[in-house]
């Protein structure tokens, strides 16, 4: 798990955030147990209240489980899940500031597009 | 140990005059049970009188302060769930700068009816303490050490901690938070922690006490007090219209660009009030929420 946590944003997303990368990534598997409260609390030095929000966000979202005296665990079609959450908030998260800052800098839609197809041949 | 619904500590409008002077002005606070708060103000502010007065290590002008409903005034059974670990001094350590550490901590032993030992042991090794040494050898860091090690291995029920990491390197600051964190998982006693340094601080604590100039600022859950404050910032009257329904603490001007330090209310959205205009938003730490809050009046001389 990834240990930097950075001031930009709310400890508790990044906890969730980084429990789900570490589902995309295989490093959890689903139907795996996930880490403890207590575990995420002093792994990364947080309050214990903290890595619950984290945790409790991916249970509201069926992400994560719980099962009772166990603790908690991925889901079935959590990965499949995370995907498709993060392909919906792609478009606000990336697409919307990227076409604001190229207006802004005056780049045509055919200057943004080509460079789109550019910056995916050079990574290939 | 007794039920712990049994262990809210509760100041009801407490004040102290030192010589006519109010350093602390009515302050009205509740700590609940089983949670870690962070008590931050500027030098001056009145922590550690409030701290003192808490543990009844000091009597307040009026007010007053009790535990599970009885006073703790004079009450050595309510006296026993409390602990506070003041900062050492070496030239004075209540007297007690000329003992060697493990006299020091013998007293504390004798003093703290649920003292662990095997504890405080494993604390001693971990920080590399020579117990031999005189409290008035000392050198800062060491004195800071002493202090949590007495805090934490007096499993009090509820442990204040005065600035327990001032004289302390960053390698061994990271190390308290954890070991900190660690023992709060497993015994879930209740830790009031005072610091300057707040931002290595600002995930530890679940709930921040805001004390200035005397007065009580705010109480509040960590995460839901920086998640409604923000600096707007843009060109003056850009920032101006998109603040005019939110709280503003602070402004930075620079030529026609002026950066708003806001809040909203507790669970507000900023994006409803900025939206439709030209201003960005980021949010503020709880470093920088407080420099927002606190740091607009003038410094005052420290008063301890």
């Amino acid at each position: 798990m990834n240990l930097n946590l950075s001031d930009e944003k709310s400890i508790y997303l990044q906890i969730g955030e980084s429990i789900e990368n570490d589902i995309l990534r295989g490093i959890l598997l689903e139907e795996e147990r996930v880490p403890s409260t207590n575990e995420l609390a002093r792994a990364y030095s947080i309050n214990p209240a903290t890595a619950a929000k984290g945790i409790n966000l991916l249970v509201e979202q069926g992400i994560l489980y719980k099962k009772r005296g166990i603790g908690m665990f991925v889901a079935s079609g959590a990965k499949q899940q995370i995907i498709a959450k993060r392909k919906n908030s792609f478009y606000d998260s990336f697409i919307v500031s990227l076409v604001e800052e190229a207006r802004s800098l005056s780049i045509s839609e055919d200057e943004l597009v080509e460079m789109i197809r550019r910056a995916r041949e050079e990574k290939k | 140990m007794e039920a712990r619904n049994d262990m809210t500590l509760r100041c009801e409008h407490v004040s102290k005059e030192y010589g006519g002077k109010r350093v602390l002005d009515d302050v009205t606070l509740e700590i609940e049970p089983g949670r870690i708060y962070g008590l931050i103000g500027r030098n001056g502010a009145g922590k550690t009188t409030l701290l003192s007065i808490l543990t009844a290590q000091n009597p307040a002008s009026s007010g007053t302060v009790t535990l599970g409903g009885q006073q703790v005034w004079e009450n050595q059974k309510m006296l026993d769930h409390l602990c506070f670990s003041r900062e050492l001094n070496p030239q004075n350590a209540f007297g007690n700068a000329s003992y060697k550490v493990k006299e020091y901590l013998r007293m504390a032993a004798a003093y703290y009816p649920n003292w662990d030992k095997a504890y405080a042991e494993r604390l001693i090794g971990l920080f590399g303490l020579d117990v031999k040494k005189r409290i008035a050898k000392l050198s800062k860091g060491m004195l800071s050490m002493v202090t949590i090690i007495v805090a934490l291995a007096s499993r009090a029920d509820i442990t204040i901690l005065d600035e327990p990491v001032a004289g302390l390197d960053i390698v061994s600051r990271e190390r308290f938070y954890q070991l900190l964190i660690e023992d709060y998982t497993e015994t879930g006693r209740t830790f009031i922690v005072s610091t300057h340094i707040i931002e290595e601080a600002a995930n530890v604590f679940e709930k921040v006490i805001i004390l200035h100039e005397g007065r009580l600022k705010l109480v509040e859950d960590t995460v839901g007090l920086v998640a409604r404050f923000w600096a707007v910032s843009g060109r003056e009257d850009e920032v101006d219209a998109a603040c005019a329904g939110l709280d503003v603490h602070h402004v930075d001007r620079m030529g026609r660009g002026k950066t708003a330090y806001v809040s909203t209310e507790p669970g507000g959205d900023i994006r409803r009030c900025t939206d439709g205009h030209a201003v960005d938003i980021a949010p503020l730490s709880l470093q920088k929420l407080f420099v927002a809050l606190c740091g607009d009046e003038t410094a005052e001389g420290e008063t301890k």
